[in-house]
């Protein structure tokens, strides 16, 4: 209880010297403390035609060099009236008071100016405004539709969002997160549309990150999911502004970073994983056949090589007398369990994934050829692994990589393993085991405290129209009901019918 | 950790497709594999479309107390309608109940899987596996267990389209529906009736789950349909058996409705009885968790802690007291090969009681507390 007590009264010590340190004036001295050592900083000093002195403090690798002079260095110095401020044409001048504040719009672009005869601060922001162009998406890719992806910065991305949705109700809030990052994060939504127990969910689950550095989207939702220790991401992670305009209509929330060309979508469901942009440029038939390609090849992948080791290890029964056959002549040679043999295959396939992943393209490309041919052949001819095994390993290696979403990809080779694990235990009880489990792991998952499992459980059969198959978009008038939405019909008529 | 472990907190109420997922899964329970066996004749159709009707009579008077205020409040609705004394009696006799219950559907289906599966495995490690399922689906908490009624209905309804070529030649024997009026009523039959009443039963633990599902209006409706269906399946599985085997040679085969399965030809796998017998341990695994739940609940309104969290080590020393009761019948009491053991034909009587008093006693308890006021 003592050291209960002593720590209390540091805790409150160290709150006031914050708080003290917080609110002490900016003064050059300051200043120049603040930025020793840091041989970026300059701090300038000048006089106006009226013989005012001011100084300017700034980082030059922040700030936009060019601007400052014309900007701000040259109407200063010509300025005839007794507030000089008032010459700078700048738009965004803000008067300062406290040191953080100084060193918090000097951190973020801002030139500190001060009047030494007032001893008034004031900061112009004069961002360095470096940025790459916009460019084709590389990880959503699609055939139709628009090309354009976010960049690292936000008000771009903002912008791209705002230009596709041209209407007063969206709204854009904003944060801050990790305490040296200092990371701006816009949180947007439309109102009228999104349901406001939502929003307010992820407002708070944002305010409460509590972190030194949130470089970019996915540390942000590490800290927001609901679910820390699943292999399934609660949010969806997008770098097109057309899916995050889409999202933002039917009533979902976008979370925008500064420094990431990564916007995050909440709350999702599992469904959502399978579901790409170009879904809704297909004729509908196409893209509810595509759709359906996808969740098989996710199954495939999970279960068949778990498929493999249980059929050939528990019941040899169940396979029909001429695969037997064939089966049979590939294993008669082999030095393994179907279980090691499987696990040594998938094991040098994730290897090569890996490899071609992290290497230049071309050096990948290579890769994969000696990776898909060299060592499947060689694997066969040496006696390590069966024809049959490697023509499985490449069709489920296929298969993972039909799901949209690069993080899904990823959880099912995991899942792979641990199905792998549980067939070679049990059997076919073994996997059914695995999807059972992982059926009631996703029923227990939530995306903001919303069920990850929907609209199968809870059921909602109104959103079976976007679920498995995609129904013509006319027939779509309703928003999902899972979402909640305040407005739930997407069509003018039925807004009376609420 | 354990302040976050709830598993009795309700966000949302359930609507009429759980309660009728809920009611047909729980009356397709482990007797519907065994029961063709014990009804033998062709006349016995007639047997389970009556005890069917019988059932949802009994479903009309279940939803009078299900639709009532008093099961609005869980167990204060109890308590309000008896007593916190008689309550926890009730709670006791609970306890008894549905661990009777989760062992006979648990070394049940053990038992399938030991004879069809694994039969060198020893049971106790496939008891271990379906417990520890079991747990971690019911340690999600009530809510969650419940929306996993709806995955179960749908991963398995459409198990019952696989008897389809049961139904039509060379399979089909049609002389073999015959004769359809008996000649005679023995004491068999009345216990086959009994057997049926017995296999519906179920949807009397409804009335453990009273703040989760709803809304009143939607509850009789979901039940109805939950018990049609059942009742359509059980005709369906007792008409193919007849068409397969005949009455004569129907009582002779153990597992009937298994062991047909064994026998479709399949381009791809053979054996297909071995895939279906792994898919249905999913409503197998759903029930035995919804059951450790109640279990779980009923032990603590018997012990006086309703009011007290719910934690992990309770919870999770209330599976493993269940699982060492398991182990021990399995042990030494449980006799494999036998169908009816003692234990199967205890649940079936317990199972015809309960479906048969819960409801009657908790609509007269109503009228009689409304008498008084």
């Amino acid at each position: 209880m003592f050291r209960k007590k002593k720590r209390t009264a540091a805790n409150q010590k160290k709150n006031e010297e914050k708080n003290r340190i917080t609110h002490e004036a900016v003064t050059l001295d300051l200043l120049k403390q603040v930025t020793a050592k840091m041989d970026d900083a300059e701090i300038v000093q000048r006089q106006t035609n009226n013989g005012v002195s001011f100084s300017l403090v700034y980082i030059q690798t922040l700030i936009d060099k060019e601007r400052l002079n014309e900007a701000i260095i040259q109407p200063l110095l010509q300025s005839k009236e007794q507030t000089f401020i008032q010459g700078i044409s700048t738009c965004s001048v803000l008067r300062i008071h406290a040191i953080e504040e100084a060193k918090e719009h000097m951190l973020f672009g801002s030139v500190l100016i001060h009047d030494h005869e007032k001893n008034e601060w004031w900061a112009v922001k004069l961002e360095n405004s470096l940025s790459r162009a916009i460019e084709n998406s590389e990880t959503e890719t699609i055939m139709y539709g628009p090309k354009d992806s976010f960049t690292e910065r936000i008000e771009q991305n903002v912008f791209m969002i705002r230009r596709r949705l041209p209407v007063t109700e969206l709204k854009a809030e904003k944060f801050q997160a990790g305490s040296n990052t200092k990371t701006q994060v816009q949180m947007l939504y439309i109102e009228g549309i999104a349901n406001p127990d939502i929003v307010e969910i992820a407002r708070e689950n944002i305010s409460k990150v509590n972190f030194d550095l949130i470089l970019e989207a996915s540390n942000l939702s590490a800290f927001m999911d609901d679910h820390t220790h699943s292999l399934f991401p609660q949010f969806m992670q997008t770098d097109r502004p057309d899916s995050c305009a889409y999202s933002l209509g039917l009533g979902k929330i976008i979370i925008l970073l500064n420094n990431t060309p990564f916007a995050l979508i909440a709350p999702i469901t599992f469904f959502h994983l399978f579901q790409s942009p170009e879904d809704y440029v297909h004729r509908w038939v196409i893209a509810s056949f595509l759709r359906s390609l996808r969740y098989f090849s996710f199954f495939i992948a999970i279960t068949l090589i778990p498929l493999y080791v249980a059929l050939t290890t528990h019941h040899y029964q169940m396979i029909p007398l001429q695969i037997l056959y064939v089966l049979m002549e590939s294993r008669t040679k082999l030095p393994f369990t179907p279980f090691w043999e499987s696990v040594i295959m998938l094991v040098i396939i994730e290897i090569i994934k890996e490899a071609s992943l992290r290497m230049p393209t071309k050096t990948s490309q290579t890769i994969g050829v000696i990776g898909g041919i060299v060592i499947g052949q060689a694997a066969v001819e040496a006696g390590f692994a069966s024809k049959v095994l490697i023509v499985l390993v490449g069709i489920s290696a296929i298969a993972c990589f039909l799901v949209p979403n690069y993080l899904v990809t990823k959880a099912t080779t995991v899942l792979q393993f641990l199905i792998l694990i549980l067939a070679s235990f049990l059997g076919i009880l073994g996997i059914a085991f695995g999807l059972i489990l992982l059926l009631a792991h996703l029923n227990g998952l939530s995306s903001l405290k919303q069920p990850f499992f929907a609209p199968v459980a809870p059921l909602y059969w109104r959103d079976w129209k976007d679920l498995f198959v995609r129904a013509p978009l006319p027939w779509a008038k309703l928003r999902p009901e899972y979402l909640k939405t305040v407005k739930k019909w997407r069509v003018s008529k039925g807004e009376g019918s609420e | 950790m354990s302040s976050r472990f709830r598993l009795f907190d309700r966000t949302a109420v359930m609507g009429s497709g759980y309660i009728f997922a809920m009611v047909n899964r729980m009356q397709m329970l482990y007797y519907v594999l065994i029961l063709p066996k014990h009804l033998i004749h062709p006349y016995m159709m007639a047997g389970i479309l009556g005890v069917g009707f019988l059932s949802q009579i009994n479903l009309l008077i279940l939803a009078k107390y299900l639709t009532s205020n008093y099961f609005v409040l869980g167990y204060r609705g109890f308590v309000q309608l008896f007593s916190e004394k008689v309550v926890r009696l009730f709670a006791i006799l609970g306890i008894f109940f549905i661990l009777i219950k989760v062992i006979v559907t648990t070394l049940g289906y053990v038992e399938i899987v030991h004879q069809f599966m694994f039969p060198s495995m020893k049971t106790s490690w496939l008891i271990f596996v379906l417990m520890a399922s079991g747990f971690y689906i019911a340690s999600q908490g009530m809510e969650k267990t419940i929306r996993l009624s709806i995955i179960g209905f749908l991963a398995t309804i459409w198990v019952i389209l696989v008897y389809i070529p049961y139904f039509l030649p060379p399979i089909a024997e049609t002389h073999h529906l015959y004769p359809l009026v008996p000649g005679e009523v023995s004491l068999h039959s009345w216990y086959g009736l009994l057997m049926v009443w017995s296999a519906l039963s179920g949807p009397e633990y409804l009335v453990c789950l009273g703040p989760w599902i709803g809304p009143k209006e939607k509850i009789l409706k979901g039940m109805s349909i939950g018990n049609a269906l059942s009742v359509f399946e059980y005709l369906v599985l007792f008409v193919a058996c007849l068409l397969y085997y005949g009455s004569p040679y129907l009582e002779k085969i153990s597992f009937p409705v298994v062991n047909m399965i064994r026998y479709l030809q399949s381009p791809v796998f053979e054996r297909v009885d071995l895939i279906l017998i792994s898919l249905n341990m999913i409503y197998f695994l759903y029930l035995i968790a919804l059951f450790l739940l109640c279990l779980y609940g009923a032990i603590r309104i018997a012990a006086g802690r309703i009011n007290i969290k719910t934690n992990r080590k309770g919870f999770l020393g209330s599976v493993i007291a269940v699982f060492i009761c398991m182990l021990i019948i399995n042990g030494w009491f449980w006799r494999e090969g036998e169908e009816l053991n003692v234990w199967v034909t205890l649940q079936l009587w317990l199972g015809a009681i309960t479906y048969l008093l819960v409801p009657s006693v908790l609509v007269i308890a109503m009228r009689w507390k409304r008498g008084r006021s």
